[in-house]
């Protein structure tokens, strides 16, 4: 059968009818994959086709070429390495000659599948014609044709990397996209296509923003962009001028005039799209100074790279009404919607992140209109004025915010109980919660909760559990920072006296039909664990008596059957809830003086928990996991009993590749049973040892989960000493090629960069886990030290790691690594 | 890749539920909380992260293992900032100096109390220490000494070149130790000096030059609970060596054996596990003190505390210095072991206990004291070799990790044979203790430490082999090796690189599996 059949079949209603041309399609491409490839690149570059077969035939192509999975990926790039010259070069071909098709969803797709070939090619040196074919001649071009080759740069400056590309390329690339965003064209596709690939190639453009009249030219045509009578383009130009900001934050000095008078108008007239997008661009330039401020303390710019300009500072007169301005245009509904966003919201974000910015400064811009609003009849205006408010509790000093908040608290507790609105309380409880989180706590120096007004404190916030849930779960919230801020306070606690009925209520709370609705739940159960984890001694005898009830709380879970898929969900989020709270239960009871009496529960705890697991959904087993961590730690070497029947479950964890954070999680607890178990844990290793030597040979794990397992490899090697020899062999491979990955890795991308740096973290970590000698056991070394000492003596290149490690900026590397050549030296000296 | 071809930049609202970062935050705790016992496990000195004044501090701090480190850049900006303050407060006069200086102390301090991490490095480079050292100018206010000795004690917990900053600081610690001081302030001191003993000999010799160790000793005299238990665990650190002259020194502390000696007998166990640390280092490195120690009856108050504790803690020093002090004093052991031969304190049941114990450490060490007492005159022989400890021994040996059959071996061999006498190049056996320790099972455990690298552990197999050949009645002793594939373990040695082992190896197959061997059969 010829494939514009197969392709047409393949999307057919009838069920029968697309399993066979889908076996079909597999089959062809297993038996002859040049073919199928040059075949579905013929079909897509053919005009006679129909639109359907050519649109299949062009994703099936992309398919072909990237997936989402690592591995997956890594192999389909060698696969089409792997394809003979004449056919790649066919294909190329055609991929070329359809972006002048009529049809402008095939020229899209096809746009999209030379991006993917770009992006495999590029980097190996093939194709190098690419970019100069694309441009030979644009300017000739067809509109059609031109919006298509514009759209292609922007897909391929997102698929490969700027250092690829020459410098002679990125030019012309540069000179096209922004000639086709100029005014001048008049053709809205190719300037609409030109500035969404202007938004992909800013990356690329650092040379081209070290050159001030190309620069200038740039921004010219961005900010005309911005004018432009067509409001997906000014959305587009508004987008790039958002990537600007934070890429080139240090050229924009110059412009931040013209910038603040196009954004103004833009958030005060134009369509919501684009208004979001001008928001965002002031909140960008907040990001970019609060991180320079917090990284260099503000006074040390000298030593930055990037000096604060303060722009948002010197925009404050003009910025903080402009935003103000937006909260008055809130919408009906959106504190029930969770997924809201609108130009309120956003504006109240950027305030937050200007208060953070400028500090201090932005309170007097921001007193006024809340002193004119907070008492208005229209509950847009008292809303308005308390969302300000609460945006700019974090950045002003205490000092600053103190006499206000003060001032502010009756006021707000008194709105909370009696404010008509369910706006204005749920804000209202939110600041409540920020006040708290922000000006509350043992750094504070005049409390702002004293006796007097503790009482009154509680009972609001109780009372407003009973409201609306979405009212409910912020006054949860407020409660959480409440109970938060008392973390330090030593043996007596002002909470004491409330701590039952704070308790009674939440859990009433948690109960409540309707707490499914606006995450009330989950708030009622985070304040819960909040209010427990910073309880004293006073009250660890109710905080005992919990236990029973949140253990009969899971256990009910796990009896009903037949729910519907709606109803799992809900009841696998409530069993992680609930065995959250049962791990900050044993964190705090599993020690002197309650322990006794708290490890009565423990066989029954394990029991459920173990029957967690059998549920079978990611986030339980996760919160499950981690709460037999922290029961492991409690019991001491007695854990030992459950070993048995929980193995199995730890294998499970291990194996689980897809949900990664199970097998994370899985695999720190392996170091709390390490620590409780010590050399009882031995008849398991061999078990453990093998899964983790797996994971971290797989291909298909996430790798944030490998650096934890070397980390685990030293809690092993702590807790079975010498028996950890026997491993040595297996294990030291693995360490040797992890430090060669992570020295190759050239900083790629920032993720790569992150995890190259835990990476190594956790080498240096399962190394110095070898060493063990001051707390008085002291035998470690002497059994290991001779064998790791070797190895690592011979090995040149782990030298040369760590000494990399030793000259890196990531202090907590340098800190391992110290710490790791310390052991070395000592392990060796033996 | 975005399918409409917009990139849609949208960020979390400020105004979010609390669900979402308080599980998180939840989350990450629990595996900081790891992390930090993982820690714990292996640190040498040791963070103050809450005041020695215990508790009337407005801020005292409590749970110290649920705090949350700060991001780093953040607390190490705000060190700077501190130090800043601090250089200000420093030189400010007149009225509120004082205060403005404390203030600015305790927010350094608690910069360096609060993470696991503490910003060492950046207190250092903003020229923390110089600043610090004023503050501890004599006529301070108490409060403005505790808070830059606890900076400093923070400070010395550090990487080794974040502990020598504090050299220019040890003069004025080591003087604020003294009685005159308050005690807070004195125990503080003490932590900074233990932080910086623990450092290395290089500064334990500059320690002991500037003449810390006296207030030091004479700190621990009195009963105070928490100042006794810092400046016992500050001594030691100063005293483990591997030079003897600083225990040396604190032996010739007036009064000292007595202070030692009466703390051990006290039940605080924490007190007595710092003290136990200090008999460790006395008993391994001074003689003068080993008698003075034991004149005073020390084994009994020992053997009482193994007896009655179980916090691995204290009982891993107390374990050590029995062991020191058996090895130095066989005969005093022994007057410990009749005396109390029919008493709960019985000694070889109590390390019976402890080899019975789930802690491998605990076995390491009390088959190590066993040992020691197995090497002494044939009364200790006979009394392990009737005691409980015995089928735990034979166990031990099949079963447990090889640090500890190791240990075991020495005690079962010693067992079998009498004490050498100088000269006397092969010891006399005795015959009734091997011929029960055999059939108790044990050869298989000898054979395969002949098997392991271990040179010594090897060589202790080969030892007993050759008891077993030369000393098993009616010359069933090669049947036996034989039969535990004992030829196969010695032919390993035929060619092996250590003289000494191929030349017993050698020897014994030439002598019990000659041409002669099977003959008989």
């Amino acid at each position: 059968m010829e494939v514009t059949q197969l392709l047409l079949n393949a999307q057919s209603i009838d069920g029968t009818v697309r399993k066979h041309a889908e076996e079909n399609l597999k089959l062809f491409q297993s038996q002859n994959l040049a073919g199928f490839l040059l075949s579905l690149a013929g079909e897509l570059a053919n005009d006679e086709k129909p639109v359907d077969s050519r649109k299949l035939a062009g994703l099936v192509l992309k398919n072909a070429l990237d997936a989402k999975e690592q591995h997956r990926k890594y192999e389909l790039v060698q696969r089409w390495l792997s394809l003979d010259m004449a056919t790649k070069t066919q294909i190329r071909a055609f991929l070329l000659k359809t972006l002048s098709s009529p049809v402008p969803d095939v020229r899209s797709t096809a746009s999209q599948v030379i991006a993917k070939v770009a992006g495999i090619e590029l980097p190996q040196n093939q194709w190098p014609e690419l970019v100069g074919s694309l441009l030979s001649n644009i300017h000739q071009l067809p509109a059609h044709v031109k919006q298509a080759t514009l759209e292609t740069l922007g897909y391929l400056c997102e698929e490969v990397s700027p250092d690829v590309v020459e410098q002679e390329h990125v030019n012309k690339i540069l000179t096209a996209v922004v000639q086709g965003m100029n005014a001048a064209e008049g053709n809205n596709d190719v300037r609409l296509a030109a500035t969404r690939a202007l938004y992909m190639a800013l990356g690329f453009a650092q040379a081209n923003f070290n050159n001030d009249m190309e620069r200038d030219y740039i921004m010219r045509v961005v900010c005309e962009a911005t004018l432009s009578p067509e409001v997906k383009i000014r959305q587009a130009a508004f987008e790039c001028l958002v990537s600007i900001a934070s890429t080139y934050y240090e050229k924009l000095a110059h412009y931040m005039q013209d910038i603040f008078n196009i954004t103004a108008k833009a958030v005060r007239e134009d369509d919501e799209s684009v208004a979001l997008q001008a928001i965002e661009f002031w909140s960008s330039i907040c990001d970019e100074e609060i991180d320079i401020l917090e990284e260099y303390g503000g006074e040390f710019t000298g030593d930055s790279d990037v000096p604060c300009f303060y722009f948002t500072k010197q925009a404050l007169p003009a910025l903080v009404p402009l935003l103000l301005e937006t909260l008055l245009k809130q919408e009906e509904d959106q504190d029930l919607d969770e997924g809201a966003w609108n130009i309120a919201m956003a504006g109240g974000t950027c305030l937050g992140l200007v208060a953070r910015a400028v500090g201090d400064d932005i309170v007097p811009h921001v007193m006024p209109f809340i002193e004119e609003k907070i008492s208005k009849p229209d509950w847009r205006e008292r809303e308005a004025a308390t969302y300000a408010f609460g945006s700019i509790l974090e950045g002003p000093s205490a000092d600053k915010l103190m006499t206000i908040v003060n001032a502010a608290l009756t006021f707000m507790l008194n709105a909370l109980t009696k404010d008509p609105s369910n706006h204005v309380k749920d804000t209202t409880a939110w600041t409540l919660g920020r006040i708290f989180e922000f000006l509350h706590g043992s750094t504070i120096e005049t409390p702002i909760i004293t006796q007097a007004n503790c009482q009154q404190i509680i009972t609001v916030l109780i009372q407003s559990m009973k409201d609306a849930p979405n009212v409910a779960e912020k006054a949860c919230g407020a409660l959480y920072f409440l109970a938060q801020g008392y973390e330090d306070i030593g043996p007596n606690s002002p909470l004491t006296p409330f701590f039952q009925e704070i308790i009674q209520s939440l859990l009433a709370v948690a109960h409540r039909e309707d707490a499914t609705e606006s995450r009330l739940r989950t708030a009622a159960y985070e304040a819960l664990n909040e209010v427990v984890r910073c309880s004293t001694d006073e009250t660890s005898t109710m905080v005992l008596q919990l236990v029973p009830v949140i253990m009969l709380e899971l256990h009910n879970t796990l009896e009903g059957d037949k729910l519907s898929s709606d109803e799992r969900e809900k009841q696998n989020e409530l069993q992680g809830l609930l065995c959250g709270c049962l791990q900050v239960i044993i964190q705090k009871l599993g020690s002197e003086p309650t322990k006794y009496v708290f490890m009565q529960h423990a066989d029954q705890m394990m029991g459920l928990f173990l029957r967690v697991f059998g549920c079978r959904s990611a986030t339980a087993h996760e919160e499950a996991m981690l709460a037999i961590g922290a029961l492991a730690y409690a019991a001491g070497p007695d854990f030992a009993k459950y070993m048995p029947e929980f193995y199995k479950y730890l294998e499970m964890g291990l194996q689980n590749f897809e949900e990664y954070q199970v097998c994370a999680v899985t695999v720190g607890v392996i170091g709390d049973i390490c620590r409780a178990l010590e050399d009882k844990i031995l008849p398991y290793c061999d078990g453990i040892m093998t899964q983790l030597l797996k994971d971290l040979s797989s291909n298909q794990l996430h790798r944030s989960v490998k650096p934890p397992i070397f980390s685990c490899f030293g809690d092993i090697a702590l807790a079975i000493g010498e028996n950890f020899e026997k491993y040595i062999n297996y294990s030291m491979p693995m360490l040797q090629s992890a430090a060669e990955l992570s020295a190759h890795a050239s900083g790629a991308d920032d993720e790569m960069t992150e995890y190259t740096n835990s990476l190594r973290n956790g080498i240096l970590e399962g190394r110095g886990g070898d060493e063990d000698s001051d707390w008085g056991v002291g035998d470690l070394a002497d059994t290991l030290g001779s064998h790791v000492g070797g190895l690592i003596q011979q090995s040149v290149s782990s030298k040369e790691f760590l000494n990399e490690c030793l000259s890196s900026d990531d202090h907590t590397i340098k800190e391992a690594a110290e710490w790791a050549k310390h052991a070395i030296t000592r392990a060796i000296s033996v | 890749m975005a399918d409409d071809g917009s990139a849609s930049n949208r960020r979390d609202p400020i105004k979010s539920s609390v669900g979402n970062v308080a599980g998180q935050r939840r989350r990450q705790q629990a595996v900081t909380v790891a992390k930090e016992r993982r820690e714990l496990l292996v640190r040498a000195k040791r963070l103050c992260r809450v005041g020695t004044n215990g508790g009337d501090d407005e801020d005292a701090l409590v749970e110290n293992e649920m705090m949350i480190d700060e991001e780093q850049p953040v607390l190490e900006a705000q060190t700077i900032k501190a130090v800043e303050e601090l250089k200000s407060a420093v030189q400010s006069q007149g009225k509120g100096a004082m205060q403005k200086r404390v203030t600015a102390l305790r927010e350094l301090r608690r910069l360096l109390s609060k993470s696991e991490f503490p910003p060492i490095d950046a207190a250092l480079s903003s020229g923390a220490v110089p600043l610090l050292v004023q503050c501890l100018s004599f006529g301070s206010p108490d409060e403005q000494l505790l808070e830059s000795a606890w900076c400093l004690t923070n400070i010395a917990a550090g990487k080794p070149e974040e502990t020598k900053a504090l050299l220019p600081a040890l003069p004025l610690l080591i003087a604020h130790l003294g009685e005159k001081s308050s005690a807070p302030v004195a125990e503080q001191c003490a932590w900074a000096i233990g932080n910086v003993a623990g450092e290395g000999e290089e500064l334990r010799n500059v320690l002991l030059s500037q003449g810390a160790l006296p207030p030091l000793a004479r700190m621990i005299f009195p009963d105070k609970g928490s100042t006794v238990r810092t400046a016992a665990w500050a001594l030691s650190n100063l005293i483990k060596g591997p030079e003897s002259k600083a225990a040396a020194q604190l032996v010739r502390v007036e009064g000292i054996v007595d202070a030692i000696l009466r703390h051990l007998k006290k039940t605080d166990e924490e007190i007595a596990t710092e003290i136990a640390w200090i008999v460790v280092y006395l008993s391994a490195l001074s003689d003068i003190a080993t008698s003075m120690l034991l004149k005073g009856g020390i084994l009994q108050l020992l053997v009482e505390r193994l007896a009655t504790s179980n916090s691995l803690q204290l009982l891993i020093p107390v374990l050590r210095s029995l062991g020191n002090f058996v090895s130095v004093d066989p005969k005093a052991m022994l007057t410990i072991l009749i005396g109390g031969e029919n008493t709960e304190e019985n000694v070889i049941n109590v390390l019976a206990k402890c080899l019975r114990s789930e802690h491998r450490v605990l076995k390491k060490e009390a088959a190590w004291v066993l040992s020691n007492i197995a090497a002494g005159s044939i009364e200790h022989k006979r009394m392990i070799h009737s005691s409980e400890a015995m089928p735990l021994l034979l166990r031990l040996l099949s079963t447990s990790p090889f640090d500890i059959r190791k240990e075991v071996a020495y005690v079962l061999g010693n067992l079998c044979v009498e004490s050498a006498e100088e000269g006397n190049a092969r010891p006399r056996i005795i015959q009734e203790h091997l011929v029960s320790i055999v059939s108790g099972g044990c050869l298989r455990g000898f054979i395969d430490l002949v098997r392991s690298p271990d040179i010594e552990a090897a060589r202790l197999g080969l030892q007993f082999i050759e008891l077993v050949l030369r000393g098993m009645p009616n010359g069933e002793g090669p049947k036996l090796v034989e039969g535990e594939d004992g030829i196969d373990a010695m032919e390993r040695f035929q060619f092996h690189e250590n003289e000494e082992l191929r030349v017993i190896a050698n020897s014994l197959a030439d002598k019990y599996f000659g041409e002669d061997y099977g003959i008989n059969e």
